[in-house]
């Protein structure tokens, strides 16, 4: 195994009964970076980690996480791995500082830290039944960062959060990134997968559809960016000089509705040129492709038996 | 003892005492019933109970009792319940050895078991007496291959039942026959001799019958213990393979 490669995949498949849910798939992870899984639900990005982590057994396919094969060396592999898995819990009855008792050794870190990091310190005598969503999350963390983990894989983590408790957990992950650590994240919220992924792999049935930085699967499948802005009798050289910039697609007019589509650079090549004008409208709007979009169009335009990945350098990449 | 079994046994042991109604069913019901069923036939010896004082045969059959409720009922909805939940993906992710939820589950089912038999035990006494031990190394045999043998069932069925309301479901279904039949219900003279045969090779009826003939100098019944003691290993085995994490 390449030392730098945190996870390595290939060929990996797994069916529950007639149904494939991995199919065929490779996937890189490097040492210390953000990879965010994305993809809608039933892509099987959920089954790819449980098998990373050993647990779930594999129809076919090799896999090695830090060295170690999951399927064999599950025992020796889990304790290195930070995990925050979708659809668990604890026991209701079940206490905050009782959780992290029972999930730390004397070898993790300091407990009453982390719960102070991740603002739970007040809720150490708390049930695990009596806390709310984004809390229980927040002790998922806590756990899955008690045995000072090389790799964490985080599932669903920001699942019904309210926008704060997000923004506090995505800082959090961001601080294990900054402090070396892999982080393998899954999700289908694209902001967060933006927000936090150096790199994304986008799944669907199974496969890797594409992979590489957020703003490179934007380019290449969300189209154009949009910029809008009302100019009533707005004169036909202007309209002109606006066609001709740089990466303009096209100009539609209608009534005093102006739309230009092309790329994103020419946002910037309007704007100049509607002051070069001397008249900057009120309404101006601009629509940027996001992440989301770019998935959209990758789930449109998939043909999952398709060649989409193979020409790219990839994180993942369909074999 | 700070390893992840015993971190488990602590834990388990204190959320079981922070819900003390979920061991009713293997504290109050044993007792309950052996107050009724051993106060219907009076304290005279009778042929039908093999010339032994009637309260007395209750008493030796009733501990076998509370271990068939650990067994059937209340291992199973538990661990049927931390499963559902996820309760359990979450011990093997947190990297828990693997046989770690198996024995902190094997013992916390023999502590429930110990404390609500000593409980029984407590109140027979005063009711009706402690029937004389005869052959003590027979019935501690017995009692302890039945509890380790009925906890592992206990702990099978909870890996097999899809969730806590089947696993109830399922467990009072094999509870109340094999109580009834070969435990606690009516003496075996009343029964049909087709029932009687059905009870014979019953779990809980090999259990019981190991404890109460060399318990009340009824004979040593070899028989059933042996049986008991193949259970016992098969239960054992199959469940330590289900419930590795």
């Amino acid at each position: 195994m390449d030392k730098a490669q945190v996870v390595t995949v290939r060929g990996l498949r797994k069916a529950y009964g007639d149904r494939v849910v991995v199919d065929d798939l490779d996937l890189d992870i490097p040492a210390g970076e953000i990879v965010g899984l994305i993809g809608a639900n039933g892509a099987g990005k959920t089954t790819t980690v449980e098998c990373i982590q050993g647990l779930r057994k594999p129809d076919a396919g090799t896999l090695r996480v830090l060295g170690y094969d999951p399927v064999t060396q599950a025992g020796e592999l889990r304790p290195l791995i930070g995990s925050q898995l979708q659809d668990s819990a604890l026991p209701d009855r079940l206490r905050v500082a009782e959780a992290v008792a029972l999930f730390g050794t004397a070898r993790t870190r300091d407990g009453g830290e982390l719960l102070e990091q991740f603002g739970l310190e007040q809720r150490r005598r708390s049930a695990f039944g009596s806390l709310s969503g984004g809390e229980r999350q927040r002790l998922f963390l806590v756990l899955a960062l008690l045995n000072r983990p090389r790799l964490v894989i985080l599932d669903e983590l920001t699942q019904g959060l309210d926008p704060a408790a997000r923004r506090n957990v995505w800082a959090a992950v961001r601080q294990l990134h900054d402090a070396g650590t892999t982080v393998l994240l899954v999700t289908h919220e694209m902001d967060e997968a933006e927000a936090l992924g150096g790199r994304v792999v986008a799944m669907r049935g199974g496969r890797v559809l594409d992979a590489g930085a957020p703003a490179d699967l934007v380019d290449r499948h969300a189209g154009t960016a949009t910029i809008r802005f009302s100019m009533p009798d707005a004169p036909a050289l202007l309209l002109d000089q606006v066609r001709r910039l740089d990466g303009v697609h096209e100009v539609e007019r209608a009534g005093a509705r102006v739309t230009v589509r092309g790329a994103r650079p020419v946002i910037a090549h309007v704007g100049a040129a509607l002051v070069r004008w001397g008249s900057v409208p009120a309404d101006l709007s601009v629509h940027v492709p996001t992440l989301e979009d770019a998935l959209l169009g990758l789930l449109d335009g998939a043909d999952v038996g398709g060649d989409v990945a193979e020409d790219r350098e990839l994180v993942g990449g369909r074999r | 003892m700070n390893t992840a079994a015993g971190r488990l046994i602590r834990a388990e042991l204190k959320l079981m005492t922070r819900d003390p109604l979920v061991l009713t069913f293997v504290v109050a019901f044993p007792i309950v019933t052996m107050l009724i069923i051993g106060g219907a036939f009076g304290t005279k010896p009778t042929v039908g109970f093999d010339n032994t004082n009637p309260a007395h045969w209750y008493v030796a059959s009733y501990l076998t009792v509370v271990i068939a409720a650990v067994g059937l009922v209340m291992l199973p909805v538990h661990l049927a319940s931390y499963r559902e939940r996820g309760v359990l993906r979450r011990f093997a992710a947190a990297g828990f050895p693997r046989w770690s939820f198996a024995i902190a589950q094997l013992v916390v089912g023999l502590i429930t078991t110990a404390v609500a038999c000593a409980l029984l035990l407590a109140v027979a006494a005063p009711v009706y007496g402690l029937p004389a031990l005869h052959d003590g190394w027979r019935v501690g045999a017995a009692l302890a291959f039945g509890a380790v043998g009925f906890v592992s069932l206990g702990v099978l069925l909870g890996t097999v039942l899809p969730s806590a309301r089947s696993a109830q479901a399922v467990g009072l279904l094999l509870f109340f026959p094999s109580f009834l039949l070969g435990a606690g219900g009516p003496p075996p003279h009343v029964m049909g001799s087709v029932v009687r045969h059905i009870a014979g090779p019953l779990p809980l009826t090999l259990l019981t019958n190991a404890v109460r003939s060399p318990w009340l100098g009824l004979g040593p019944a070899t028989g059933s213990l042996a049986g008991l003691i193949l259970l016992t290993v098969a239960f054992t085995a199959v469940a330590a393979r289900r419930a590795v994490l």
